[in-house]
Order: C-alpha cells, then sequence, then structure tokens
C-alpha cells in the first residue's frame, strides 16, 4: 500500500543553509521520531534504525538510505528501503527549495516544498494497514514541526 | 448400540440416519489431529516469508538465527534448489521450463512466499529465530490484476517467457448460426468471480522424518490427497515412491485447500535431513493459511454474447475466459478442463464456445477449493440465465424451467461429452419454491418494493460433479500420464474374527467410518457398531490407489464402490469357508447375528459358525484347511476402477465425472437502503446427491456447504492492493462466516438415483457454491429497478454502494446490451 505525504513550510534561512541541514544525516536524523541511531557509510548512504510501533506490531526497524538526487540548493531526492516485523518499506522522498525573496531581491527566507511517498509491504500493510496512513502522517508532522524548529 | 429401528430403505442400514461412529470422540476432544502427534527429539520449523509480492532476492542472512542457542538450523531456497528438482508442472510447453521450488531462490513471486526457515527446539524459539533472519529484496513491479498479467509487462517466471499458463477453445455445436438466427442477442461486457478460501478448523500441519538410516521419508500430516503429493514429492526429492511414507489421523476440514501442502512436506523433510534425521513439525499459523496456503482460482467473464430464441431458450453462448491461479501452477492448469465437467450447466443449450486462458499473477498461488472451478462456471452461467431473464422480461423461475435440461432426457449428454447421469432441476425447482412460499415472498415483495424497499427472491442452481476422469488432464497436456479413477478399500476378519474395514481415504468431517460401516453390515447382515473401520491414509497399509485421497466429491462412489467390492469379496471367501465347516451348499448359507456374535448359519441343519471361529481356522488353525480353500484369507483387497475412457484431447470430447449432484437454492435478501449491506430473509437449500446413504451426513454437509457459500457470498474475500499486499489476512479482516451469520436453512431433498454406481449413490458435499449464485441472482432481483447489474460474485455493503454509484455515474450504461432482431 502507497502512503503519499507533501507539504510547504517556510524557514528564515537561506536556500544554501537549508540545503546544507537537510542532505546532512548527521544534523536531521536526530529529529526522526523514534529515532535510535545513525550509521553513516559515506557521503550519499546512510542507515537509520527507528523504533516502530504499530499495534502488535514492534520492534526497530533499520531503513537504508541513499542521497539519490543532490543539486544544491535547489533540489534533493532520498531513497529508502527498510524492514521491519515481517514487513517491507520502500520510501522516496525529497524536496524542492526556493529562495522567498522581498521587493529589492534579498532572500528572506527560504520556501521548503516537499513531498514523498512510501510504499509498505507484508505483513505491516496486511495487518496494520487501515492504521499506517494516519499514524504516519503524525510522525511526519512531528518531524516537519522538528525540522522547522531546528532550522529557525 | 445403534438400534435394528434405524435400518430404514427397505429393511438396509444404508440410507439408515444413523449418528456418526466418529461422533463420541470428535465431539469430546478426544480425536488425534496432525498436532497432537509428539515424537521424540521433535523439532519445530517456522517459515521467513517473503513480504513482496514480487522481489529479487538480494541476499538471505541467517547467521543471528543460527547464533541463538536452541535452533538447530536454518534452510533457504537455495540449498534446497541445490538437492532437489523443481516441482513437476501438469501445464505443458513453457510452463515445463518454470522451476517450482517449495521456497523462493531466485526471487518472490507472492507475498508470504517462503524465503528461508528455521528449525529450533521448540515452537516459540523458532518464531524468534525466524524474526532475525535479513533478507534484502529488490523490488520488482508486481502483476496483481489477471488481465494485465497477460500483457506481459512484468513476467513473473522469466525461463517460460510469459504469464500465460495455458489458453484452450472449447467449441461445440454451430455458434454462428444460432446467433444469426437468434430473436435477442445479449452481451455481457464483464463479470468476475472474486478470489476466496477456505477456513478449516485445522489449520495445515506437516510432520517430516527423513530418517538417515533407512534413506526414508515418514509423514504424519493432514494433506487431503496423499497419493497426488507423493507423486509430487518423489520426482523433486528424487525419492523412490516406496521411501516416503504418508500417514494422516483425523483432520479438522479441507475443502480442497490442503491438497496443496506438498511444498511444505518438502521443507519440513529436507530441514530433517539437516537436522540429522530429527522429525521437524511445522504447524501453519491462521495468518499464513490466509496469506499464502491456497486461494480458490479468481476469474474474469469477458466479452459474452447470448443467443436466444423468441421463447428466451439459450441457443448459444460465446464467451472469453480468464483465470488467475496466483504466482505457481501447481495443482494448475487443471482447473482450466474442470470447468468443463459442467460445461453446459444444468441447462440444455447445445452451441457455444468458451476461449479460456490462465495467468500466473503475484499473489497466493491458487488450489482446488469448494467446487474447484466448477463454481466459477456455474456461477457464470446462473448470471447469463439471470441477466437474460431480466432482459427479456421473463421471471427468473420461468425463464430456467425454459432452459433446464429436462427429467426425461437423463441420462443426458453434454456437447462436450459429459454424461450427466441423473436429475429432475424442475422437480427441485417445485420443491424449493413451495418451501420457502414463492408465492406468498412475491406478494411481499411487491409490498416491500411499494414502501421502497430493496428486496430480491433469486434461485441458484448447481451441479456438484464426482468422481473425476483424471484423463481430462490429458485435455491439457496429452502427456499426462493420468486417466480413470480409481480407490482402494481392504475388508478383513482379523484373528479374533472382528470386521475390519480399511480405506485409503482422508476424511475430514465427512463421516466416512459410518457410511463404510453402513455399506458392510449390509453386505454382512450385522450391526454397524461390530464393524471397525480404519480411516485416514497410511501409506503402509496398501489400501491406496495413486488417486487416493478425499477430494471432488466421490467417496460415496469411489471410496464405497471399493468397500463394497472388498466386502463382496470377502463374504465369497466367508461362504466358501463356512460351506466347508458345516459341510452344505453356499447357497444354503445365511449372514446373521447369533448367540455368540455375527455367524453364517446352515438353513438346511440350524448349525452355525461364528466369524471367531472362521478366523481361528484361516490365521491360526489352518492345518485343517482342505486343498481347494488354501487361497482363502479373509483379508481382502478390491480396487474399484471408474468405467472412464481417455477423452479425445483435440476436440476436447469425452466424459469427465461418473456422478452429478444437484443443488437447488432460492434465497430472499434484503438491501439495507441506508448501510447498503445484504440480509438474508429466508433461504432455502434442495440437494439431490441420488441415494443417501447416511441423510443425515449428507443435511449436515448441505448446511455446512450453505454457510460457506454465504460466507464467500458476502463476507469472505481475498482483497489484494496494487502491489500485492493481502489486506485480508486476519480472520478480522477476512471475517469468515460463524454461527452468528448463518440464517435458518429450511433444508429440502429429493432422490434422482445414479444409474452410474452400485448403490445409485452420487458425490456430494461441494455444493456450496450455490448460494454464491443464489445471492448474486437475488441481489440482482433487489436492484435490477435501480439500474444496477450483478456482475462480480462477492457483495457486501461497500460494493453494492460503489454499483449504485457506478450507475449513477453513467459507468455501467454499457455492461449489458439486449439487441431484439
Amino acid at each position: 500500500m502507497a502512503i503519499k505525504f507533501s507539504g510547504v513550510f517556510e524557514v528564515k534561512k537561506q536556500p544554501e543553509e537549508v540545503y546544507d541541514f537537510l542532505t546532512d544525516p548527521n544534523r536531521f536524523a536526530s529529529l526522526l521520531p523514534d529515532f535510535q541511531n545513525l550509521t553513516v557509510q559515506d557521503a550519499t548512504h546512510f542507515t537509520l534504525k527507528v523504533n516502530v510501533g504499530i499495534s502488535y506490531i514492534k520492534g526497530s526497524a533499520d531503513v537504508k538510505m541513499e542521497l539519490a538526487e543532490a543539486e544544491r540548493p535547489g533540489h534533493a531526492q532520498y531513497k529508502g528501503q527498510g524492514a521491519v516485523g515481517g514487513g517491507s518499506v520502500t520510501l522516496v522522498a525529497g524536496f524542492d527549495l526556493a529562495p522567498v525573496v522581498d521587493a529589492t531581491g534579498a532572500v528572506l527566507a527560504t520556501k521548503v516544498n516537499w513531498q514523498g511517498e512510501a510504499q509498505i509491504f507484508g505483513r505491516l500493510a496486511s495487518v496494520a494497514g487501515g492504521m499506517l496512513e494516519p499514524i504516519a502522517k503524525k510522525q511526519i508532522q512531528k518531524l516537519i514541526d522538528g525540522l522547522q524548529a531546528a532550522l529557525t | 448400540m445403534v438400534e435394528e429401528k434405524e435400518k430404514k430403505n427397505g429393511g438396509r442400514w444404508v440410507g439408515a440416519s444413523l449418528p456418526r461412529k466418529e461422533e463420541d470422540r470428535l465431539l469430546r476432544g478426544r480425536g488425534k489431529f496432525a498436532d497432537d502427534i509428539k515424537l521424540r527429539e521433535m523439532t519445530y520449523l517456522r517459515f521467513v516469508r517473503s513480504s513482496y509480492a514480487h522481489a529479487r532476492i538480494i541476499s538471505v542472512d541467517t547467521s543471528a538465527a543460527e547464533a541463538l542457542p536452541g535452533v538447530v538450523c536454518t534452510i533457504t531456497g537455495k540449498e534446497i534448489a541445490a538437492q532437489t528438482h523443481p516441482f513437476i508442472e501438469i501445464a505443458p510447453d513453457h510452463i515445463q521450463k518454470v522451476r517450482d521450488y517449495p521456497m523462493a531462490v531466485e526471487k518472490v513471486r507472492y507475498q508470504g512466499e517462503p524465503v528461508a526457515a528455521v528449525v529450533a527446539e521448540s515452537a516459540s524459539l523458532a518464531d524468534d529465530a525466524a524474526e532475525l533472519v535479513q533478507v534484502e529484496y529488490e523490488p520488482l513491479e508486481p502483476a496483481i490484476n489477471a488481465e494485465e498479467a497477460l500483457l506481459d509487462k512484468s513476467i513473473l517466471h522469466e525461463e517460460a517467457g510469459t504469464n500465460r499458463v495455458w489458453s484452450g477453445t472449447w467449441e461445440f455445436g454451430d455458434v454462428e448460426k444460432a446467433f444469426r438466427d437468434a430473436a435477442y442477442v445479449v452481451t455481457i461486457d464483464h463479470m468476475h468471480f472474486h478470489r476466496f478460501s477456505s477456513t478449516p478448523l485445522e489449520n495445515n500441519v506437516v510432520i517430516g522424518q527423513w530418517e538417515p538410516k533407512e534413506d526414508r521419508i515418514h509423514y504424519w500430516c493432514n494433506n487431503s490427497f496423499p497419493s497426488f503429493a507423493i507423486q509430487f514429492l518423489a520426482a523433486h526429492l528424487a525419492v523412490h515412491f516406496d521411501r516416503i511414507r504418508v500417514q494422516t489421523a483425523d483432520i479438522g476440514g479441507s475443502f480442497g485447500i490442503k491438497i496443496t501442502s506438498y511444498p511444505q512436506m518438502s521443507v519440513c523433510a529436507l530441514a530433517s535431513k539437516k537436522a540429522g534425521g530429527r522429525p521437524v513439525k511445522w504447524v501453519e499459523t491462521r495468518s499464513e493459511h490466509m496469506v499464502s496456503s491456497a486461494h480458490g482460482n479468481e476469474r474474469t467473464f469477458r466479452d459474452t454474447r447470448v443467443a436466444l430464441d423468441k421463447n428466451g431458450v439459450i441457443t448459444a453462448i460465446a464467451s472469453r475466459h480468464i483465470d488467475d491461479c496466483g504466482a505457481y501452477p501447481r495443482y494448475e492448469p487443471l482447473g482450466c478442463v474442470i470447468y468443463s465437467q459442467v460445461f453446459c450447466g444444468t441447462y440444455r443449450f447445445k452451441n457455444a464456445r468458451i476461449e479460456f486462458t490462465q495467468t500466473v499473477t503475484n499473489k497466493c498461488p491458487v488450489g482446488p477449493n469448494r467446487g474447484y472451478s466448477r463454481m466459477q462456471h456455474l456461477w457464470f452461467l446462473e448470471r447469463v440465465v439471470d441477466i437474460c431473464a431480466y432482459e427479456i422480461g421473463i421471471p427468473a423461475d420461468e425463464m430456467r424451467l425454459r432452459n433446464y435440461i429436462r427429467p426425461e432426457e437423463f441420462p443426458y449428454t453434454t456437447p462436450n461429452g459429459c454424461v450427466y447421469d441423473s436429475g429432475n432441476y424442475p422437480k427441485m425447482l417445485e420443491v424449493a419454491k413451495k418451501l420457502i412460499g414463492w408465492d406468498d415472498w412475491k406478494k411481499k415483495q411487491a409490498e416491500a418494493r411499494q414502501q421502497g424497499r430493496w428486496i430480491g427472491i433469486g434461485i441458484g442452481t448447481t451441479l456438484d460433479s464426482g468422481t473425476n476422469n483424471f484423463g481430462q488432464s490429458q485435455i491439457i497436456n496429452p502427456y499426462a500420464p493420468f486417466s480413470g479413477n480409481s480407490q482402494g478399500a481392504n475388508c478383513k476378519l482379523d484373528v479374533y474374527g472382528e470386521v475390519v474395514v480399511a480405506v485409503g481415504s482422508c476424511p475430514q468431517g465427512q463421516g466416512h467410518e459410518t457410511v463404510s460401516a453402513q455399506v458392510v453390515a449390509d453386505v454382512l447382515n450385522i450391526s454397524p457398531d461390530l464393524i471397525t473401520v480404519r480411516t485416514g491414509f497410511d501409506t503402509e497399509r496398501n489400501v491406496h490407489t495413486g488417486f487416493s485421497g478425499t477430494y471432488a466429491s466421490q467417496f460415496a462412489v469411489s471410496g464405497l464402490s471399493a468397500v463394497h467390492g472388498a466386502a463382496q469379496k470377502l463374504k465369497a471367501e466367508m461362504k466358501r469357508l463356512a460351506a466347508f465347516v458345516l459341510q452344505t451348499t453356499q447357497d444354503d448359507l445365511e449372514f446373521g447375528v447369533g448367540e455368540q456374535g455375527p455367524e453364517i448359519k446352515a438353513r438346511s441343519t440350524g448349525k452355525s459358525i461364528n466369524y471367531w471361529s472362521l478366523a481361528n481356522i484361516v490365521n491360526v488353525n489352518s492345518a485343517v484347511l482342505s486343498e481347494e480353500l488354501q487361497d482363502v484369507t479373509l483379508n481382502c483387497r478390491y480396487i474399484w476402477r471408474a468405467p472412464f475412457k481417455v477423452p479425445d484431447r483435440e476436440k476436447k470430447y469425452g466424459n469427465l465425472t461418473l456422478t452429478y449432484s444437484s443443488q437447488l437454492h432460492i434465497a430472499v435478501v434484503e438491501v439495507d437502503r441506508d448501510t447498503f449491506i445484504p440480509r438474508i430473509l429466508d433461504y432455502v437449500a434442495v440437494d439431490d446427491c441420488g441415494v443417501a446413504i447416511n441423510p443425515a451426513i449428507v443435511e449436515g454437509q448441505v448446511y455446512g456447504a450453505t454457510a460457506h457459500g454465504i460466507g464467500a457470498a458476502l463476507m469472505e474475500t481475498c482483497a489484494y492492493d496494487a502491489v500485492g499486499n493481502m489486506l485480508t489476512s486476519t480472520f478480522s479482516d477476512y471475517t469468515p462466516i460463524t454461527a452468528m451469520n448463518i440464517p435458518k436453512i429450511k433444508y429440502g431433498y429429493i432422490s434422482t438415483p445414479s444409474p452410474h454406481t452400485y448403490s445409485g449413490a452420487k458425490g456430494m458435499g461441494e455444493g456450496g457454491a450455490a448460494p454464491i449464485h443464489t445471492i448474486s441472482a437475488a441481489l440482482q432481483d433487489a436492484l435490477f429497478a435501480e439500474g444496477v447489474f450483478i456482475n462480480d460474485s462477492f457483495n457486501n455493503g461497500d460494493s453494492i454502494f460503489r454499483s449504485l454509484q457506478q450507475r449513477e455515474g453513467g459507468q455501467l450504461s454499457n455492461l449489458v446490451r439486449m439487441e431484439k432482431r
């Protein structure tokens, strides 16, 4: 089953600063809900370990992430794959950054246009399918709130 | 003790509604099921299953599981492939290239497919260890919808080169002429028979032991067609047939689904071999059963055209059928021909063209399931009849009477050469209408419609073809080495004179012990209580044939014919022996029960000999036997063979089954106008299985099958999402029917004895499809005025709501069209 998510927010930072933050797992990973730890393999590959608990499916998930597209300071996209509780998840998530300028052309802020899609496979979808979307959306909102706070 | 007064049917035990011999142990919890078997040094197996419907396996890492204390070993698909042959495929040509192993090797092809297994000292330890196995996948595009799968955009079995498993055309009569001459032509664009499964109380269980000293494999399991499983396993494991022993005990339901547990049987044996010969037990969980045991065939019917004369008599049907067999063909593509056992259903049309195609998809493999393959086709025919009736404006009961095969036409040869042995469909309709109070309901329905209520009355007629001619497999594959049908039984007087019957069947609640005893009791003129029947398959009992098991509505025909034959052989030997001992002729002897138990008496002298004495002479006092009685063993094996010929493979013509039970159901259903949930207001089931050996058992099977059918029609579906996740993998989501949902069923019975069997009995038990046809028909009746055609076999509140929305959106306008000439 697919869960799609997207949104827009603004932060009072330059696009380069926002881009650098969002493409550095050492900086943003701890903002992920139920984050456990991070292992960075190289500049574009890292593994996130997060706790997962949906109904009686509980455990931790290792999600292997790849920074698949990186166009500083305007665009980046991650691809990920992980497994938990007899289920698997594949993830594509990215953002587009646009400067918010005043009448003189000075950059006041950065508009973050983010979107993603998670495909859930296996027991997780079969057993907890109906609950996944609202839970995922709640967690994503937590993440966005955290990112906004960190970038402010 | 069974009372003599229970005898019915002209003073015979056959025909009496005796309580089942099995009842006492099963109802008191004293049955012995596969999971009850505990063996020394038993280990427990847990599968690691794929979460993807279609993916390449990058790696399987079992090291963490193996490091867990108490884990005996692990086994992966690669290890299995290295030491076995792929399972044999029934389909010819390109499908012969499919490499089907009991565990995924390079790719997974459905969610829930086994990828690895862990064997541990306890079941819970195996569960924990299985969670530690790491599998890395590369997801592939899944093929979920059958029609899309046939486009081959994503191929499941690359070695086959296509997803198409098999295709063939059945054409009889002059279809084009019938359409040219038709007064009406009705076209139905699309119909769909949904995927559902069976929910036996007991899931699959296998205990496998590869005995290292003897290099033999011993199975204790609940497979319901062990003869078939052994043939698949022997070739796959490269072990001679005689080195595989299969034993079954009590089985808690199968409905066909347990025929296809041989892949798990393979894994248990191979795991046992790796575990040094320790027995390995696998007990399937309910969600494993739902996701990965076997489902029933899903079928789509496209471009159906029906020709009718001016009286509404169907003269021709042409249609394309697309069957979805899931990820591996396995028992398939037998369903591609088995449907044709009931090619014309209960109807008289002679001209037909069915183009049948089967495809694999990334879903659980299918297996024989409650009325396997025939129920899909019979549902299709019933929908055709009903939709045509509504289009032309003929009442549903009248439409059927105009099209039914007439009673005087039996035995009736269908366009494809099947011989329907007996039946009286108009009589069944009459009985059913009377039981339900047809005229009253019609009146109530009219009044309810005035009040805006959606009430419908539907008729469903179905056939339960039993005792297959396995030669039909040659229509699929001319090289298939099967034809005919047979069953074995043994009847003996043991050393102490007890009558012991052994059969090669695997009863799952059908009462084989009871009905076998009834048959033998009539032959020997003793009470069924004096007869011990050993059921449950055991290779080493040597009463089985290559077709032994319990499936396809056949025990009353094949099993009891074998039992009857064995009892007759025993009786003949007993007569020879008694005549010698009592110094009289065989004609002078009568069988019965005397003061010293069962005996044979000489009418002329009044002298008698009891069974103990007879058995004693043969077994422990044999020196007194004369030369001419040296061949008497009082231990008689009989193999019954069905009188079949191999069908014409090219013309797809021939008799495919021996008996045809029939069922006619009527349902009154109301659809709630606020929730759209259908509710059964009244229900009648009328059955005809010829001579009922035990009418109470027949009645019980009718209730059970009807309950299952109602569940399938209204509650149960194997739903998949777009990427192949099964969304109904627990009972919470699948919602199998329970006692709370079963309406009161009014039961009726007629008997048209089969001329094809010694007793007049016809196989029965798989008439479970009847409610699906019937409820579809009733919903059609309820909603026709709303512009809705029921073109799906599964109808719950959601789907009815969607149909009404589609009608409002104009999406149903082209579904059905009628041309009047």
